[in-house]
């Protein structure tokens, strides 16, 4: 019997020791070596170069892993009591917007920041924005040759009946980037007329896609003739090789997306935390995002632009309000869902 | 009156004394507290802080609120019936697709058998989005089959079409695994017996074989369904305008950063889910299908008949000549510069791979052959218990066991993230959080087809040796494994495939430091280098069928057959 008990006890030592540790994962606070998390919304190759440039500079441990914003979102939201990063690197404002005004980011003057423009950063320094990219239309010329038509240069072009069925834009339930183009369009237009738009751009569409990026890729795939997306991923994807793809910027203006850094609220190491930030403000930390296929304009005025992105360096942008954009987020995809349905 | 009080009472007595058999053995007792515990900590306490969520109003009172919200909308109602109705469509056809494959395997007299099992178990060794992407190669609007072969220009695969395709190709495999496991195990004997007084072959199948696989095509219908109903990866990918619920939970609570919204849609979801599984358990729990004494008595003379063989031959070839095209894309696809633009042969990619990638191969690998062991074992003891044994709280295993597999994977992340970042168990970011998940993912599986394994087996032969004194660990170990290896070989198998495969949920519980291989090949995919993506893959499947490969080996050296397991 009392055999009989150790092998019970032995049993259930294992089982809880194997449900419990899972691997002897020794997850030791290396409190000595200073380590610092990232979560970043970047392109991954952007993410990993700047990161081991850092590591170089600083001599400090990084971790960091690449997610959408809306995901970087839900988690820092989740983790709100035991925060696990301390920085979020790169994605668009209005995610960092949103964050903000639910208390998840520390506010965080860097003395590099006096250099970025005001209209770049956030007025009460919980955020500072380290480059910009513009919404535009991407085309696959050789499925417009096809088909003889022109490359539409305008949102108003896109209504036109050649397109039926050959746009492609991500849903702006699940996408910054789509949501960015609702936004524009309705401050462009004003909200009535605005959803009108989408309504009838429903219309043309052939699919929407969940992931911003996504509709780019499927235009110089040969997907659709049009994609709606940010104008540097476009620029990448040629640079890699779908050499069908042109770019256009609609003549009526378009809105454009603030990628941002931002302290973490209550994240572990946050003096690292702040030396990176200061870090990535430099002239020489935004200018490696070129050498990797990044391909945006950058907020520091002396970091250089990337010569692939000089032909759309003169788009007419809007006065794109984040602040609207981002506390309109939900209502203006609800009102969206109902336009297009 | 008085006699319901009397029969109550003594249904209570009868009670109190199983529950003293069972404190008093032990082994048995600690099992059942630890798989109790267990369950309640990693699949109720997470779905507890999901409902709390979905409940609780950003000031803390409970309100119904965001249901209100979640059923209102006509796009909602609308998501809530194409989920159903891919559920239904897919399971339907995948399970017949399933029956075919494994009625061709266990009683026709075929060649390339092999090849069938081969190919019905790429889609699972397979990761997520796979199958998506290779249909997207072949039928998009630049596809080969829909451009160059058939020259249709706006050829449209996005929507129920694909999506239903690739979910019946990627899901029919595991209902096919858990059809041959009981077509094997259906004693010959009987339908020569039947063949013998004349029967027809379609009599015996009729009279015979249907009733008797019955709650085995029930149970792989369920299984895909549920699914068909969770699935994500495909719906991201392939889905277009035909949103489903878990693709809409992610997009209510990523993309609007509406996590309540988001958790009342998954709860709707889970009770979907529920509501097949208690019409499961109703329909066939009522009926028993005892066929064997252990063993079959002796192997069965193979179909030859050519009117049933030609037929049945032509669809396996069919579907498995289109799985093996598609799997040959995915290779040839990391190997060019890029799909449908640029064929030149390359092998950039593998370069990229190698330069940025070894670290999630090797996590990934790592963290999946930790879960593998712990995944089965617990898995066969919990089928066990369920279908052996009678104590207060049984069925609350079986449920909340069964419930692992019926959560979305994106609500279930979010669950974790939820309850472990915080004490008492603090595990967010850490490795054992995956590995945990990985578990309780693919457990399910290995449950069901240990209940359906030992559903056939008569007790009478573990009872005989309980009644020779043999305690239930030795009776668990020498008796009910050994009659039930292969369920647990494939359950094993199962785990491991699934682990490296598993993306929904996980995407929630990856790190900084633990990261994982299918949420690089989503980020690849995501940015447009198809090439990296395919090469990921790639070296996923090789991965995969290196372990197994390895596994079979050493067993086939411990002396376990696993001729049964068709990996």
């Amino acid at each position: 019997m009392l055999k009989k008990r150790l092998v019970a006890l032995g049993l259930s030592a294992i089982l809880v020791l194997g449900m419990l540790v899972g691997c002897g994962d020794n997850e030791k606070q290396a409190e000595e070596t200073k380590r610092l998390t990232i979560y970043s919304g970047l392109m991954q190759d952007h993410m990993i170069k700047a990161v081991e440039e850092f590591e170089k500079e600083t001599g400090i441990e990084v971790d960091a892993v690449r997610m959408s914003s809306g995901e970087i979102l839900s988690r820092i939201k989740a983790e709100k009591e035991n925060p696990k990063a301390s920085v979020w690197f790169g994605g668009p404002a209005d995610g960092f917007i949103s964050a903000k005004e639910q208390g998840l980011l520390e506010k965080y003057e860097s003395p590099n920041a006096a250099k970025i423009p005001a209209e770049f950063k956030d007025a009460e320094d919980y955020w500072t924005g380290i480059y910009v990219g513009y919404l535009g239309l991407v085309g696959n010329e050789v499925l417009l040759k096809e088909k003889g038509v022109e490359m539409p240069q305008s949102w108003e072009e896109l209504l036109k009946p050649e397109f039926k069925g050959q746009i492609i834009m991500a849903n702006p339930g699940s996408s910054g980037t789509a949501y960015t183009a609702l936004a524009t369009v309705v401050q462009l237009m004003g909200e009535e007329k605005g959803l009108e738009y989408m309504a009838k751009l429903d219309k043309q569409m052939k699919t929407y896609t969940k992931s911003g990026t996504a509709p780019g890729r499927m235009a110089g795939q040969g997907e659709c003739m049009v994609g709606i997306t940010f104008l540097h991923d476009a620029i990448k994807y040629k640079e890699e090789g779908m050499k069908d793809i042109v770019i256009a910027a609609p003549k009526e203006g378009t809105g454009f997306e603030i990628g941002s850094v931002a302290l973490i609220k209550d994240g572990p190491d946050q003096e690292a935390a702040k030396m990176f930030i200061d870090w990535v403000l430099t002239k020489e930390a935004q200018n490696i995002g070129q050498t990797v296929g990044s391909y945006q304009f950058l907020t520091n005025p002396e970091a250089s632009t990337p010569e692939q992105a000089l032909t759309i360096k003169d788009t007419k942008l809007i006065d794109y309000n984040f602040k609207w954009a981002g506390e309109n987020r939900g209502e203006m995809v609800e009102k969206w869902n109902k336009a297009v349905k | 009156m008085e006699n319901l009080q009397t029969s109550k009472n003594s249904f209570l007595k009868y009670r109190l004394k199983e529950m003293e058999k069972i404190v008093r053995d032990p082994i048995l007792f600690t099992s059942i507290l630890l798989v109790m515990i267990s369950l309640v900590v990693f699949i109720v306490w997470p779905l507890y802080e999901i409902l709390k969520e979905s409940f609780v109003s950003e000031s803390g009172v409970l309100t119904l609120e965001f249901y209100k919200q979640a059923l209102t909308s006509s796009e909602n109602r609308r998501i809530l019936f194409n989920t159903v109705g891919l559920g239904v469509f897919v399971g339907i056809i995948a399970t017949a697709i399933a029956f075919v494959f494994a009625y061709a395997d266990a009683f026709l007299r075929i060649k390339f058998k092999k090849i069938f099992n081969l190919v019905s178990i790429l889609p699972i060794i397979s990761p997520p989005f796979a199958l998506a992407m290779a249909f997207i190669m072949l039928f998009g609007q630049r596809g080969i089959i829909t451009y160059k072969l058939l020259g249709i220009p706006d050829a449209n695969v996005y929507g129920f079409k694909g999506l239903a395709s690739v979910q019946i190709l990627t899901f029919f495999p595991v209902a096919y695994l858990l059809l041959l496991g009981i077509l094997k195990k259906i004693d010959p004997s009987i339908e020569e017996a039947a063949r013998n007084m004349g029967a027809s072959r379609g009599q015996v199948f009729k009279t015979i074989v249907l009733p008797l696989v019955k709650p085995g095509i029930l149970n792989a219908f369920l299984l895909v369904f549920i699914q068909s109903v969770a699935d994500f990866g495909n719906a991201m990918v392939i889905g277009g305008n035909y949103t489903t619920l878990s693709a809409q939970v992610y997009i209510q609570s990523m993309g609007n950063y509406d996590l309540k919204g988001g958790t009342a849609l998954a709860s709707i979801l889970l009770s979907i889910s529920i509501l097949m599984f208690v019409l499961q358990k109703y329909w066939i729990g009522s009926k028993s299908y005892v066929t064997v004494t252990g063993k079959p008595s002796r192997s069965r003379n193979l179909i030859e008949e050519n009117h049933i063989r030609i037929p049945i031959f032509s669809i396996c070839l069919l579907v498995t000549a289109f799985i093996i095209l598609l799997y040959c894309l995915i290779p040839i696809g990391s190997f060019v510069k890029v799909w449908g633009i640029d064929y030149t042969p390359t092998m950039k990619h593998y370069e990229y791979i190698g330069k940025m990638g070894v670290k999630f191969i090797k996590d990934t690998t790592i963290m999946a052959l930790i879960a593998m062991p712990i995944t089965g074992v617990l898995g066969m003891v919990i089928a066990f218990l369920i279908t052996r044994k009678k104590f207060i709280g049984r069925r609350m295993i079986e449920f909340t066991s069964m419930l692992a597999m019926a959560i979305p994977g994106t609500v279930i992340g979010i669950g974790y993230v939820l309850a472990y970042n915080e004490r008492p168990l603090m595990l967010t970011g850490t490795a054992t959080i995956i590995i945990i998940s990985f578990i309780f993912r693919s457990m399910p599986v290995g449950i069901r087809s240990g209940i359906v394994s030992l559903q056939q087996i008569d007790p009478a032969i573990e009872e005989a040796a309980q009644d020779l004194g043999a305690s239930t660990l030795k009776v668990f170990t020498s008796v009910t494994i050994p009659l039930i290896k292969s369920a647990f070989f494939s359950g094993l198998v199962y785990s491991f495939v699934r682990s490296m495969t598993a993306l929904s949920a996980v995407i929630f519980l990856i790190s900084a430091r633990h990261n994982i291989l299918t949420a690089e090949i989503m980020n690849q995919v995501d940015v447009g280098r198809i090439g990296v993506a395919a090469g990921y893959c790639t070296v996923l499947i090789v991965i995969v069928v290196t372990v197994v490969g390895i596994m079979k080996l050493l067993l086939s050296k411990l002396g376990v057959d696993t001729s049964q397991s068709k990996i």
